[in-house]
């Protein structure tokens, strides 16, 4: 046996690895069923409370008790995260391509965008592209050179040669897609969709997947829709700090009604353990937004992701409306500011309702390395009008926080340290040149530098993706069965053996696409059913072998070595050729093609390891122990 | 068990025979693709799709005609799954104009049923959608909450607490989900998946999926003129080719013939090609493989006899693997669902001729190669 042994050990290795790959994705539909168990329970109480709530708003409460059971407990999240995700076919949600509209963005950069040999050449250039699929610039370019028209006399300044123009184009066309991604990829963060998958494709092409979404309308919107890039002041720590105490005491007394608790308000000044439930039952308002400096000399808090829905809904009770001044408001940062056990911190601000200032008036924004201090910044400058307005407002709130708000959320609020007369601002503070460039997008977004087009959007509803799941996973035992009772008939003993090893392809196929993270789609099933049909092929050319060589009179011993040598030529070429169709299929799909392409290969490559080593091993076990070989 | 043991049929001998059912059945493809065509999908052609699922079984006739005069030219119905599934399809991507009012009209009795006397203006109208205004937040929220679940497709204008607008799309799935909802207020359906997609995309698709199948078929010359010998690379793609025109052939002669079965091309379908091209290569491969390695040993033997060996000793191979692989993919026609059924018909089909045409057309080819140039085959 021990010549077997490092075999034993590596297949034993490779199933057990697969099987771990795989435990995730078990636990998260365990957990699911947990969850969903409990929402029932959940469900039938609130209705028998509350017969006349409508339909709309119990799903809203159930959706919204679902995440925070879900977020209760972290290892939920964990095995999501690693679980064989499903495509949209099969989990329901929408598709969606977008393609940002470059003929709209050089409109907008050309110096006389109204001249009608401009407008000709464009729409020339564009219904090229559209056959084509080069890139606008390049196409325009070239229309131009065959006319002999210097490009200067639309782009750029009359000394500029068409090189440098065309290559300042390709680059503003490159940085509107990467901009456009960006500002969608925040959106769809915002909204709270769950594993959205936002791609590029081709040169300026934008594929978003929702899982899960169903107001088609409302996510188109949120797509291409214009972000609103606003100014607003921060209030500071003196203005802040009483109104969380008082929104603190109001919260602590009706809440403590609510739940016919007697519990007395304490004076506040007693020094509590702020992680202890009295804290938070006395406390409700600071124990979710935890203040960074007790002392109250800045008014910053931080909540838990986990809290920020309960902090809205506490913030939206009548009673605590009332005292939030009608002309402020409290909104949050737009990304983590701290991450501790691993639950992500946000920053909670009150700025003023009203902005000061909208995106419209910047012009331009560079993140860069301060060459003095090598600081990451980023310079900010705005057109004459907003320049004018800017002085005004920095000059009058000097050591005020200016925070900068994308779409409700601050990405970055500034102190302001002077009045700045010419609008070009320099923002320093970031961490690293990373969250600089992220901010100089941010700064850029008041106005998508072109439109986004939805040229193919797709909707899957929950219950066709559940019908397909059901008859994926029929399809896929039925197949199995049949294939394994016929090489049992046909092989006897050693199509058990086949069998085994058909098995094992399977969990190594699902393995692998865990670990690659890949996404299971209808067609990927349909690919596992068609290499469960297609992996005993190694199997079967061995098999035939091993007889053709057991009929020449061969021992066991010496017909299973060269019944498996002989037939390394043919496995080997003729997986290779398939292979290679699926390389071409993988590049040619997207999406659930892709899906399918993948299985396929990992289905070849799996199945071609049970057949050489699996069942090999297995044979050479028998004849060892001098067992009869006999195929069929 | 056993079967077909030691075989020795004479195959290449059948060649010419074999020529004449391969010639006459792509023969009759061509015709019928030239003249019928094939039949392309929306992934292909553009449009709108959707399938809706009904409570009640419905007739296809029966919802025809109650589309059959909304103002949007040719439709098409055709059953979905089982008889209470629809599929419903236009080559429209947008609501023409004369139709727009007509959607907006029905969009506001909407309204009306469910908030009598409500206030409405229209403020904003693009060409698939149109933004209404309310006298109050409130109603704006409510309006959006309930029409959303009479079935429109809804979104507050803003986010913002004072946000009076509510956006309505309008397009051609929202205007044929609503004709039916009128006309059939006993039967209530969910939808299954809609589907818009641009013209655009379909062009490019379709010069995709010509490129990955010749691209496929040159990788494949390539590789196997590499490993065995020029004639076997030619042998196999025309191997190859004939399977791909063959089972195209046969899906233009189907299309509409048999009842349930909605043959056409869609990406899933070009999939099933390539995948063919996959499968049939395999098949041909081990057919190849065994000619080599008969010619190395009986070096004298004629290049006939070694390929029919070949041939004989590799047809228990080919007969198991090709009957596992019908196995499960007739389990996918039947049992796999209406999105997979003509991916699974084409693979089907390919199987069938895939094996065929290795035995026939492939084998058969390097003979006919060989002899017309008078070439010695060696390894």
């Amino acid at each position: 046996m021990k010549e077997f042994r490092f075999r034993i050990f590596v297949i034993l290795g490779a199933i057990a690895l697969c099987l771990y790959l795989l435990y995730p994705t078990y636990a998260d539909y365990q957990n699911n069923k947990k969850i969903e168990t409990e929402i029932e329970t959940i469900k039938q109480t609130t209705l028998s409370n509350n017969p006349d709530m409508s339909d709309a708003d119990i799903e809203s409460f159930l959706e919204f008790k679902r995440d925070s059971i879900f977020n209760s407990d972290l290892s939920y999240r964990d095995t999501r995260e690693k679980r064989v995700k499903l495509g949209l076919d099969l989990q329901g949600g929408m598709y969606i391509v977008m393609e940002v509209n470059t003929a709209k963005l050089l409109e907008k950069l050309s110096k006389e965008p109204n001249d009608a040999t401009f407008i000709e050449i464009l729409t020339e250039a564009e219904n090229e592209i559209k056959v084509t699929g080069e890139n606008l610039v390049s196409t325009l370019a070239n229309k131009f050179q065959e006319r002999n028209i210097r490009l200067s006399r639309y782009f750029g300044s009359i000394r500029e040669d068409d090189a440098d123009i065309i290559s300042r184009l390709e680059e503003q066309e490159e940085d509107a897609v990467t901009r456009a991604i960006e500002i969608i990829r925040n959106r769809v963060d915002q909204y709270g969709v769950s594993e959205p998958s936002i791609q590029k494709q081709g040169s300026r092409r934008i594929i978003v997947e929702l899982p899960g979404i169903a107001k088609e309308e409302e996510a188109k919107r949120l797509l291409q829709g214009s972000a609103l890039l606003e100014f607003k002041l921060v209030r500071d720590a003196d203005f802040t700090f009483p109104i969380m105490t008082s929104i603190n005491s109001t919260l602590a007394k009706s809440l403590n009604v609510d739940t016919a608790d007697s519990a007395e308000v304490v004076d506040s000044n007693e020094v509590l353990d702020p992680d202890s439930e009295e804290f938070a039952k006395q406390n409700p308002f600071f124990s979710i937004a935890q203040l960074l400096d007790n002392q109250g000399r800045t008014a910053d808090a931080v909540v838990k992701d986990s809290d920020r829905q309960r902090l809205m809904n506490y913030l939206s009770r009548q009673e605590i409306q009332n005292i939030i001044p009608n002309d402020v408001e409290f909104i949050f940062g737009a990304k983590p500011f701290a991450t501790q056990d691993q639950e992500d911190y946000y920053l909670l601000y009150l700025v003023n309702k009203n902005s000061e200032l909208t995106g419209g008036v910047i012009v331009d924004a560079q993140a860069n390395i301060d060459p003095q201090t090598t600081e990451p910044i980023v310079n900010m400058q705005m057109n004459s009008e907003g320049a004018r307005e800017w002085a005004r407002i920095t000059g009058s709130n000097v050591g005020k926080r200016c925070a900068i708000i994308l779409d409700g959320f601050v990405y970055s609020a500034p102190v302001i340290n002077e009045k700045i007369p010419s609008g070009s601002s320099r923002i320093s503070g970031s961490e690293d040149l990373n969250e600089a460039k992220l901010l100089e997008i941010v700064l850029k977004a008041g106005a998508l530098p072109a439109p986004v087009d939805v040229i193919e959007e797709r909707t899957v509803g929950p219950s066709l993706g559940q019908d397909s799941i059901n008859q994926g996973f029929n399809s896929t035992m039925i197949g199995f069965l049949l294939v394994a009772i016929f090489m049992i008939i046909y092989y006897k003993k050693s199509g058990t053996i086949a069998d085994l090893a058909l098995f094992f392809t399977i969990i190594f196929i699902m393995g692998i696409l865990a670990a690659f993270k890949a996404t299971l789609t209808l067609p990927g099933i349909a690919g596992i059913i068609l290499t469960i049909g297609m992996a005993v092929d190694a199997n079967v050319l061995i098999y035939e072998r091993i007889r053709e060589e057991l009929s020449t009179g061969k021992t066991a011993r010496a017909a299973i070595d060269s019944g498996y040598a002989n037939s390394y030529s043919a496995i080997f070429d003729s997986n290779i050729t398939t292979f290679f169709t699926g390389i071409i299929l993988y590049q040619f799909g997207s999406g659930p093609i892709q899906g399918f392409a993948l299985t396929l290969m990992i289905g070849i490559l799996s199945s071609l390891f049970s057949a050489l080593v699996i069942t090999r091993l297995v044979f050479d076990i028998m004849a060892a122990k001098g067992a009869k070989v006999k195929v069929g | 068990m056993r079967f077909v043991d030691n075989l020795n049929i004479d195959f290449l001998s059948k060649r010419k025979k074999a020529y004449v059912i391969s010639a006459v059945i792509l023969v009759l493809g061509i015709i019928s693709l030239l003249i019928r065509g094939v039949e392309l999908g929306i992934d292909f052609k553009g449009g709108t799709q959707i399938a809706l699922q009904f409570e009640n079984p419905v007739e296809i006739s029966d919802i025809r005609e109650n589309l059959d005069n909304i103002g949007l030219g040719n439709i098409e119905v055709k059953t979905f799954g089982g008889e209470t599934g629809i599929l419903v399809r236009t080559e429209l991507q947008e609501i023409p104009a004369d139709i727009f009012p007509k959607v907006i009209s029905a969009i506001e009795r909407s309204i009306e049923k469910n908030f009598p006397n409500t206030q409405t203006t229209i403020v904003d109208s693009t060409l698939n959608s149109v933004t209404i205004r309310f006298a109050t937040p409130e109603v704006a929220k409510d309006i959006n909450t309930k029409l959303f679940e009479e079935g429109f497709q809804t979104s507050l204008a803003t986010r913002a607490t004072e946000n009076l607008d509510v956006v309505f799309r309008v397009s051609i799935a929202d205007w044929i989900e609503e004709t039916l909802r009128e006309k059939l207020p006993d039967n209530r359906f969910d939808v299954l998946k809609e589907e818009i997609v641009g013209p655009k995309i379909g062009g490019e698709l379709k010069q995709d999926a010509i490129i990955a199948i010749v691209l496929a078929l040159i990788v494949i010359l390539i590789y196997l003129g590499f490993r065995f010998k020029f004639a076997f690379a030619i042998g196999a793609v025309a191997a190859l080719f004939h399977d791909v025109m063959i089972t195209l052939g046969v899906f233009s002669l189907l299309y509409g013939v048999i009842p349930g079965l909605n043959l056409e091309i869609s990406v899933s379908v070009v999939a099933a090609f390539l995948t063919l091209v996959g499968y049939s290569i395999n098949d041909t491969v081990v057919v190849f493989d065994r000619v080599r390695e008969n010619v190395k040993i009986h070096k004298t033997a004629p290049l006939e006899d070694n390929i029919n060996t070949a041939i004989n000793k590799t047809m228990r191979r080919t007969i198991v693997t090709s009957a596992t692989t019908l196995f499960v993919v007739t389990v996918l026609l039947f049992a796999g669902g209406e999105v997979l059924r003509g991916f699974a018909f084409t693979l089907f089909l390919g199987i069938l001729v895939g094996t065929y045409s290795s035995i026939f057309v492939a084998s058969s080819f390097v003979l006919e190669y060989a002899k017309s140039r008078k070439m010695k085959i060696e390894f």
